[in-house]
């Protein structure tokens, strides 16, 4: 089976990396990814995937895949973008599958639409995963170097935009490489600033050297994007022997993993493997640290805007003072001596942070984990740079990702308002953004972007036309919809509640959602994985009809179900459809009754149990969705003129459209400040504008043909009562 | 046969509300006249017809042919009214979808029954404004001219909607479905955090308990209202038409002159009006509300301001406006007066529906009177314009003439000043909002999903009423109320 393959997937040997790309093959490229962040990896696998020659560009390849922050992946609604990667064949689900330690679904008791799968990471395992993965693709290279610049030229005049890419400028390397698709996965690197209490200095991530100015330069200057400014942060790590966690509260895993990936049947941890996680509280005395410290703290006194829904501790006090506030201690890995402080996130001096930590009940002995560092109090600092060297399997870790105290970036990040819902800019041909350079936080959110920009990236470079995915059809949908036709004001994360069509985007169905597409449509899904769909889809269905056809009479149901409360007023026959809305009905119930019918299907129950419920209330929704659908497939030309269009439009109606420029007629819609007056007219445009072109093309090839239309066009006017 | 396809049925749980759904609308004009015609149209509309006018399901009458019948409600089977049906199965219809016409009796009791009643169908609901015709467009049925007068027509239809919930709103009942909206998004909002966010924060399970305790108050008053048959205010019915303008140019002595009687105190001191003064008119045969207001001037006087913002106020609601001008404060020349004129409106007058009113032509000469009406009348930008005296009642004849005709036009467009029908339109909503409260209840313990996904349908459908509220005004209240740190 498929899991099987997957757990004999060996990770090769970090040298293989340098092998593998000491040496450039080629000067010219389909499409080339500058960065290996969790946007870059989908998005140069994705290119690949799609048949284009790929290469991958990064500082350093020991970070591809690196875990920046929290050492954990899913989550509520962004679970439900792990699961939409995965049925598009992207990597992410399969390396949680591999990296996980504690699997457990959030929201278990609040309905199945909004599980949320989550899992805590080993944080080495995870970026080994990927690393093979993105070695072993075909087509694809990867390659260690710093971006100078973005090449640009005059565009195609064939199509709209300013400016066309034609590859990257590498620091210390005359010739360009050539690339007929750049994407950008820059991260917190543009421009990016890092900030310890009232020190500051230039850098998208603690041990990493900061971008180049060229490629902001190209950016703001050459293609004059506008870009907006951001700020995240990231907690101190804590060394577990100096936790006690006998006074914070035990959080074990799930006792059986449910593995992320469609695929998988099974997580490489075995359930009894897993690692738990501790709940405690922050204490009045935090908030006092906090509150005398803040003149210490530059980061959190500017105004650049922060996330309202992960804000750090000094944020969280300031906001809601007088409460407890909820700390998790993650692991950091199998082997690691980490523990990860969720909740923590802080820019405070280093000694101020480690005041802070002991403030907290269990944390009241913690140590900061800075290896190597002269920020912190030396003590600590030798102390643990000691604990990491003392165990050998952790050089790696030592040397690939310096961890320091917690700290907080800015940078920038470009208005995705200049984005199509391909997630390419508008005005310049072959340049595509994906992940935290787009406004957004999370890697889930980073990795649902990089698999639509690198599938797109490699379609534009193929001349196969670009695709977008719905907001009815995917939370990816509604992501990048919420981007590009509405913009950002704070880092954008994904909640369940921005889906209008919950119930019927569930995490359980979005292979049946999304892989048929990824293969028939997309190109980005392996046909092996395209059969599998196949085959679920085919049970599922013939399940459906067999609970459909199956039915008795109440008072035979009562009789075989005796714990079932089964109304008898209702006459006539109930079906195994009707009895699965019962809350305590299973299907494994109904096979006692029905065996010979039902066994074969019993692989699905839960997903036939869920579907069962859910299928009224995703049928309510389906019209809806058609009608979104059909406007999204009323493309708005993208180099139209709104001020000069012969339609009528009020000037305020005509400044939204131009400085948003929406792509199709549904994302006009959803503008504020658009009218139905305006939609409508705007429809008019497109419509007869398309007519005249395909009359045109009617009359170009059958003359005759092109008259009974207008005859038939006549005859439904007279119809009009 | 044809029918058989459309399997949709009464028992359906449709609480939901798609923009595709099958829509209803009176499709003829109010006031004064002897059949109204309701159309609908939607997949549902075979349902409709069988349930309302008695056809076996499956048995329709046959297709563009009128038939009599008794028209009943669908739920109580009390029959609401004799008149002929017609069915049209799509594509031939005039929005290309199966479409029903209902011509009934045109009294505003029986019209409103029967609007009450296809509200009362599952998957039907009222139509939005120029909903009818978008349908017809995309279904390819209109043709080239009057597709490109489709956006104007739509516009108006929002605008005579928009005004007329403008009414509707700023009333006692305005206020109550903004409260039931303020306390249902706020349920929305707890229980969308409680789903999101309770497995990582301190989220007190509490906030469900008191989401069940409002949720089960509004199902409650929302039903008390329902069933209450004197159905709150009695809603002012006719075109509205509001007089403005400058103090002492005349407006309360146009207001007496056309009801016929000192309806108004008139005085030749400036802001002798303080408070709208409203009189119920017929002209023509149309009901009009006629509404004298204060003059538009900058007053230091407490109960004049306040009657200034009472005028602005129904300005706002009016379908119509007539602008009362002092015509011996108009310059001589041609020219200068249009600028005067065009400033003059500028400044109190933002509605594009409006009848210009030059007052008091007695006071000037024959010849500037001749001058003027002749001059103006090229000039561009200047709404239609009379000259009169209600003094001598000078050019009186004309004025009604032109007043006819734009009021006829406005009762013209079944949307404009039709209370029963934005009557109906909220007691649909309000229904299927209540409806959606239900699903809560029911999903409540089982399912937070679906049981939010019945708060966030019976938002939508209050929405309709109140306005539309988007994702983010729900994360709004969201991280407003909670600390949501992870």
């Amino acid at each position: 089976m498929y899991s099987s393959h997957m757990l004999r997937k060996k990770v090769p040997r970090l040298l293989q990396v340098f092998k593998r790309t000491s040496h450039c093959d080629r000067q010219q490229y389909d499409v080339i990814v500058v960065g290996g962040g969790h946007a870059g990896t989908e998005a140069a696998a994705a290119a690949a995937r799609v048949g284009a020659r790929t290469l991958l560009v990064t500082q350093k390849i020991q970070t591809i895949g690196a875990l920046s922050c929290n050492p954990s992946l899913g989550g509520i609604g962004k679970g439900h973008l792990v699961k939409e990667v995965d049925a598009l064949d992207g990597v992410c689900g399969r390396a949680g599958d591999w990296a996980g330690i504690h699997f457990s679904i959030l929201n278990r008791r609040k309905g199945p639409a909004v599980w949320g799968p989550r899992a805590q990471l080993d944080r080495q395992l995870y970026r080994e995963f990927i690393q093979s993965d993105l070695l072993s693709t075909p087509r694809l290279t990867v390659w260690e170097g710093s971006v100078e610049e973005l090449m640009v030229e005059e565009p195609n005049p064939e199509k709209p935009g300013r400016h066309q890419v034609t590859g990257i400028r590498l620091a210390n390397m005359e010739t360009p490489i050539s690339a007929r698709s750049v994407v950008l996965t820059t991260g917190t690197f543009l421009s990016g600033s890092l900030f310890v209490g009232q020190t500051s200095s230039p850098g998208g991530r603690i041990g990493d050297a900061p971008s180049s100015a060229g490629l902001s330069h190209t950016i703001r200057e050459r293609l004059g994007l506008r870009t907006g400014r951001l700020r995240t942060g990231t907690p101190p790590r804590v060394v577990k022997n100096s936790v006690d966690v006998s006074l914070a509260k035990l959080h074990p895993a799930d006792l059986n993993p449910t593995p992320f990936s469609f695929i998988n049947t099974q997580t490489r941890c075995k359930p009894e493997e897993q690692l738990p996680c501790y709940l405690t509280f922050t204490t009045p005395a935090v908030e006092r640290v906090v509150r005398e410290n803040l003149h210490l703290n530059c980061h959190i006194q500017q105004d650049t805007k922060g996330p309202r829904y992960c804000p750090s501790i000094e944020s969280r006090v300031l906001r809601f003072p007088g409460r407890q506030h909820q700390v998790w201690l993650e692991p950091e890995g199998l082997t690691s001596d980490l523990l990860y402080p969720q909740g923590l996130s802080t820019t405070m001096p280093p000694d101020v942070q480690l005041r802070l930590l002991r403030e907290i009940p269990a944390l009241h002995k913690a140590e900061i984990h800075t290896p190597g560092t002269t920020i912190a109090r030396r003590r600590f600092t030798v102390f643990s740079c000691l604990n990491a060297l003392n165990q050998t399997n952790k050089c790696v870790f030592f040397f690939c990702l310096v961890v320091f105290s917690g700290y907080g970036v800015q940078y920038d990040f470009v208005c995705p308002t200049q984005l199509s819902p391909a997630l390419q800019v508008k005005s310049t041909q072959g340049l595509f953004l994906a992940g935290q350079i787009n406004g957004t936080t999370g890697y889930e959110e980073a990795a649902a972007q990089g698999l639509v920009a690198g599938l797109n990236a490699a379609r534009s470079a193929l001349a196969m036309p670009t695709v977008m995915l719905s907001r009815t059809e995917s939370y990816i949908g509604v992501l990048i919809d919420d981007l590009v036709s509405r913009g950002v004001t704070e880092p954008y994360r994904m909640f369940t509640s921005r889906a209008e069509f919950r119930a019927s985007l569930r995490p359980d169905n979005a292979d049946l959602r999304l892989t048929l597409k990824g293969f028939e449509e997309l190109g980005c899904v392996s046909s092996e994985r395209y059969k599998e769909a196949v085959r679920v889809r085919d049970t599922l269905q013939d399940a459906m009809a067999a609970l459909q056809s199956l039915s008795a009479l109440p008072h035979i149901w009562k009789q075989k179900l005796p714990n079932i409360e089964i109304s008898e007023n209702k006459s006539g026959e109930l079906t195994c459809m009707n009895l699965l809305l019962y809350n305590d009905v299973t299907i494994e119930m109904l096979a006692s009754v029905f065996p010979e019918s039902l066994s074969p299907y019993m692989e699905f129950s839960q997903r036939l149990k869920i579907e069962a419920v859910y299928r009224p209330h995703c049928d309510l929704q389906k019209r809806e969705m058609a009608r979104i659908q059909r406007e999204e497939t009323m493309l708005l030309p993208e180099d139209l003129d709104y001020f000069s269009l012969p339609v009528s439009l009020s000037q305020e109606v005509r400044e939204i459209l131009d400085r948003v420029r929406p792509t199709t007629l549904g994302a006009a819609t959803r503008l504020e400040g658009m009218t139905p007056a305006a939609t409508v007219n705007l429809l008019n445009y497109v419509r007869f504008s398309n007519r005249k072109v395909s009359k045109i093309h009617q009359k170009e090839t059958d003359p005759k043909k092109a008259g009974e239309e207008e005859d038939l066009h006549v005859r439904n006017a007279s119809l009009r009562q | 046969m044809k029918s058989c396809r459309h399997s949709s049925s009464l028992d359906g749980a449709s609480v939901g509300m798609a923009d595709a759904d099958t829509i209803f609308a009176l499709s003829s004009g109010h006031g004064r006249c002897g059949v109204a015609v309701v159309r609908v149209s939607g997949p549902a509309s075979p349902t409709a017809l069988s349930c309302m006018a008695g056809f076996r399901r499956g048995l329709m009458p046959p297709p563009r042919t009128a038939v009599l019948r008794s028209i009943t409600d669908p739920h109580s089977n009390e029959v609401l009214d004799r008149g002929l049906v017609l069915w049209f199965p799509g594509p031939h219809s005039f929005s290309g979808e199966d479409s029903v016409e209902f011509h009934i009796h045109g009294g505003p009791a029986v019209i409103t029954s029967v609007l009450q009643a296809l509200g009362s169908v599952p998957g039907v609901r009222p139509a939005e404004a120029g909903e009818f015709t978008r349908r017809a467009f995309q279904a390819g049925k209109l043709d080239l001219t009057e597709v490109e007068g489709l956006g104007d027509l739509i516009h108006a239809e929002t605008e005579a909607q928009r005004r007329q919930a403008l009414r509707q709103m700023s009333g006692d009942l305005g206020r109550l479905y903004q409260a039931w909206s303020h306390r249902m998004k706020r349920c929305l909002a707890h229980v969308e955090a409680f789903i999101d966010f309770s497995e990582d924060e301190l989220i007190d399970d509490g906030i469900l308990t008191e989401v069940d305790r409002t949720v089960a108050q509004l199902q409650a008053e929302m039903e008390q209202h329902l069933k209450d048959e004197r159905r709150g205010e009695r809603l002012r019915t006719g075109v509205q038409v509001v007089i403005a303008g400058a103090t002492n140019a005349g407006k309360s002595s146009l207001l007496n002159t056309l009801c016929q009687r000192p309806a108004a105190i008139v005085s030749p001191i400036p802001g002798t009006t303080r408070d709208v003064v409203d009189t119920a008119l017929d002209i023509g045969g149309f009901p009009v509300l006629l509404s004298d207001t204060a003059g538009l001037r900058d007053s230091s006087d407490l109960v004049e301001r306040e009657g200034i913002r009472r005028a602005v106020e129904r300005l706002e609601q009016a379908d119509l406006t007539l602008m009362v001008v002092d015509c011996s404060h108009i310059p001589a020349d041609v020219q200068p007066a249009a600028s005067f004129l065009r400033e003059h409106l500028h400044k109190l007058m933002p509605s594009d529906q409006c009848l210009l009113v030059l007052n008091k032509t007695d006071l000037i000469a024959d010849s500037q009177r001749e001058k003027l009406a002749v001059g103006l009348q090229s000039v561009p930008g200047l709404p239609p314009f009379c000259l009169i005296s209600c003094q001598t009642h000078q050019g009186l004849t004309d004025f009604l003439t032109a007043l006819h005709s734009r009021v006829k036009t406005l009762c013209g467009n079944p949307l404009s000043g039709s209370p029963t029908l934005t009557q109906a339109r909220h007691r649909t909503h309000l229904q299927r909002s209540v409806a959606a409260l239900a699903q809560y209840q029911r999903y409540r313990d089982a399912d937070l999903a679906l049981a939010a996904e019945g708060v966030r349908l019976a938002l939508t459908c209050l929405g309709r009423i109140t306005g539309r509220v988007g994702a983010e005004e729900i994360l709004d209240i969201i991280f407003k109320d909670f600390c949501i740190g992870k």
